[in-house]
């Protein structure tokens, strides 16, 4: 009897199963927080929950394994270690691991993740019910929409950058392009983002602000007429012309900046004509990390952070 | 005395009914749900207004047009591949069984990078290419090839096992009538092994059009030129809505269909043997 699979173990086995199933499908409608560690988790939830102590503070008491400084008894709590999840505009891809790490060095032992995908694709994904705690926007259009469908917390919405468009080319310029009315030329392969993406919505008014003030609409239709791709996201841009396999993209000042010497060529756009995308930083009305999201926008607020972004190509606002 | 109804072996063969039937059920139910929720997403006069967008269109004529297209090689090159496969060994042929598999589990957005350093403007062979001015990546050749790639091994493995599964003794008996050898492949191969072949060629179509990730790495993503139906789900998701649900219907009444048209014939296969 023993190991034999009977009928009736089967039909109990196929039972269970059945029921795991069915149960699975509704759990997966509920479950919306990635966050796994709570604070409530310890004795004392209303000293965790009140807990408003100083970044050092919450070092000394982090441990468990940490000799006590004093002879008093250890704390009735262990703050544990949050990760808060920031929704993150692609084109900071290249800042965020820095973030990521002086954040947490700033502030241990609380750390941040980051989900970064072009700010299209974010907004539609908390309206889909994704759970984030912060939200870093390259457009100022999605983050007011999100804003008035109750998303955001309305008094956490700043402004966190700004950043120009300019043309990026391989660095061998297979295409020889000296200037921005090159980028007309028959034959000549451009990847942009798409319209949906911010930088693609500033691509085209930067193109607009081109042929009105200096190129004029021929122009403007030949260039447009020579884009191969649009990309989903900024980055995306940026690898096609690493690549080599396009001559020319438009990407944001920050992504020509920061990419290491050699990478790119580019043809920068004049102020007057261009495009000045402004980032901003807000915090989930969903987030059951408020605090630790409040010294995260804190912390990119602030000089440090401001530096971090200056590192990185990205103008202070 | 027990009842008849509880005694245990009715007892049990009424647990299993009801596990089998949650089971069936919960499997239905697991698969048909999210069809029936893009079905209730969008209402019926905006489905049928958002298929005069452009872009819809567009995409809609380009995935049938690249899904045909790569068919029709797959088809005509496929079919005489698997019969010689299965029917001479040669050095490496391990090798190549192997290497005709590998698109099935790689990722498509590898098979994408790949394809665009082979045969992109940087590329391996590409270069030589873009020296004769033929470029390929971002081109809707570009779809076709990443389609090709992703989507023929569902054909040629079953064709290949088709033909070694077929029983020697018909090609030989033909022979032995005085047939050549084109005669037998075209009126006793085929058409034993035709139903196999067809739904090993829909399967294949089926991946053709659902492909997403190698064509948006190695093709772009440009409306009308290299924006197939699923690339514009995946737009269309992050901008107007009602785009991405439209074209994801379309696909799911075009797999549908498919499905059905197997069917039939496989029923007419199965009547006429």
């Amino acid at each position: 009897m023993n190991g034999k699979l009977t009928p009736s173990r089967l039909a109990l086995f196929s039972l269970v199963l059945g029921l795991l199933m069915i149960a699975a499908l509704f759990a997966g409608c509920t479950q919306s927080s990635t966050t796994t560690a709570t604070p409530a988790e310890t004795a004392v939830p209303t000293a965790a929950a009140t807990m408003v102590a100083t970044p050092v503070a919450t070092v000394a008491t982090a441990a468990p394994t940490t000799v006590a400084t004093t002879a008093t008894p250890a704390p009735t709590f262990t703050p544990s270690r949050t990760n808060i999840v920031a929704f993150t505009a692609a084109s900071l891809t290249g800042a965020s691991p820095t973030i990521a790490s002086s954040f947490n060095a700033a502030y241990p032992p609380d750390t941040v993740s980051f989900d970064l995908d072009g700010t299209q694709a974010l907004k539609t994904q908390i309206e889909n019910g994704a759970y984030a705690d912060v939200l870093i926007s390259a457009s100022n259009s999605y983050t007011n929409t999100l804003n008035k469908e109750g998303y955001l917390v309305p008094s956490s919405v700043k402004t966190l950058t700004t950043n120009y468009v300019t043309v990026i080319l391989p660095s061998s310029n297979p295409a020889n392009i000296q200037s921005l009315s090159d980028l007309a030329k028959p034959g000549v392969k451009i990847a942009m983002a798409a319209n949906t993406v911010p930088v693609g919505t500033a691509t085209t008014a930067v193109l607009n602000n081109l042929a009105n003030d200096t190129y004029g609409p021929a122009w403007e239709n030949a260039t447009v007429g020579n884009v191969v791709t649009y990309e989903t996201s900024e980055p995306a841009v940026a690898t096609k012309v690493s690549l080599g396999e396009v001559d020319a993209g438009f990407v944001y000042q920050s992504t020509a900046n920061a990419a290491p010497s050699g990478t790119y060529q580019s043809i920068t756009i004049p102020k007057k004509d261009n495009y000045l995308q402004t980032y901003t930083i807000a915090i989930l009305n969903q987030s059951q990390n408020k605090a630790v999201s409040q010294w995260f926008e804190q912390y990119m607020l602030s000089s440090a952070g401001q530096n971090i972004l200056a590192q990185y190509g990205f103008t202070a606002p | 005395m027990i009842p008849h109804s509880l005694r245990p072996k009715n007892y049990r063969q009424s647990l299993t009914y009801l596990a089998a039937g949650i089971l069936i059920a919960g499997v239905t139910l697991y698969l048909a749900l999210p069809i029936v929720a893009l079905f209730l997403r969008i209402p019926p006069d905006l489905f049928f207004s958002t298929l005069h967008n452009p872009n819809v269109i567009s995409a809609l004529w380009l995935s049938l047009f690249t899904t045909a297209i790569t068919m029709v090689v797959v088809i005509l090159v496929g079919t005489p591949f698997a019969y010689f496969h299965s029917r001479y060994t040669y050095p490496g042929k391990v090798v190549v069984d192997t290497l005709i598999d590998l698109p099935l589990v790689l990722p498509p957005a590898v098979a994408g990078v790949a394809l665009l350093v082979l045969w992109g403007r940087a590329g391996l062979i590409g270069k030589y290419f873009n020296m004769l001015g033929i470029s390929i990546a971002f081109t809707t050749l570009a779809v076709i090839m990443a389609q090709i790639f992703v989507a023929s091994p569902f054909y040629l493995r079953q064709a290949k096992s088709l033909f070694e599964q077929l029983d020697p003794a018909y090609e030989q008996t033909a022979r032995t009538l005085g047939a050549s050898s084109m005669r037998i492949l075209a009126l006793v191969t085929l058409p034993m092994t035709a139903g196999g072949l067809v739904s090993g060629a829909v399967m294949t179509f089926g991946r053709a059009l659902g492909e997403f990730g190698a064509t948006i790495m190695f093709a772009g993503n440009l409306p009308g030129v290299t924006q197939t139906m699923p690339l514009a789900v995946y737009v269309g998701m992050e901008g107007d809505l009602s785009v991405g649900l439209t074209i994801s219907i379309l696909l799911v009444i075009i797999s549908f269909a498919i499905m059905i048209i197997v069917r039939l014939i496989q029923k007419r296969e199965a009547g006429h043997a």
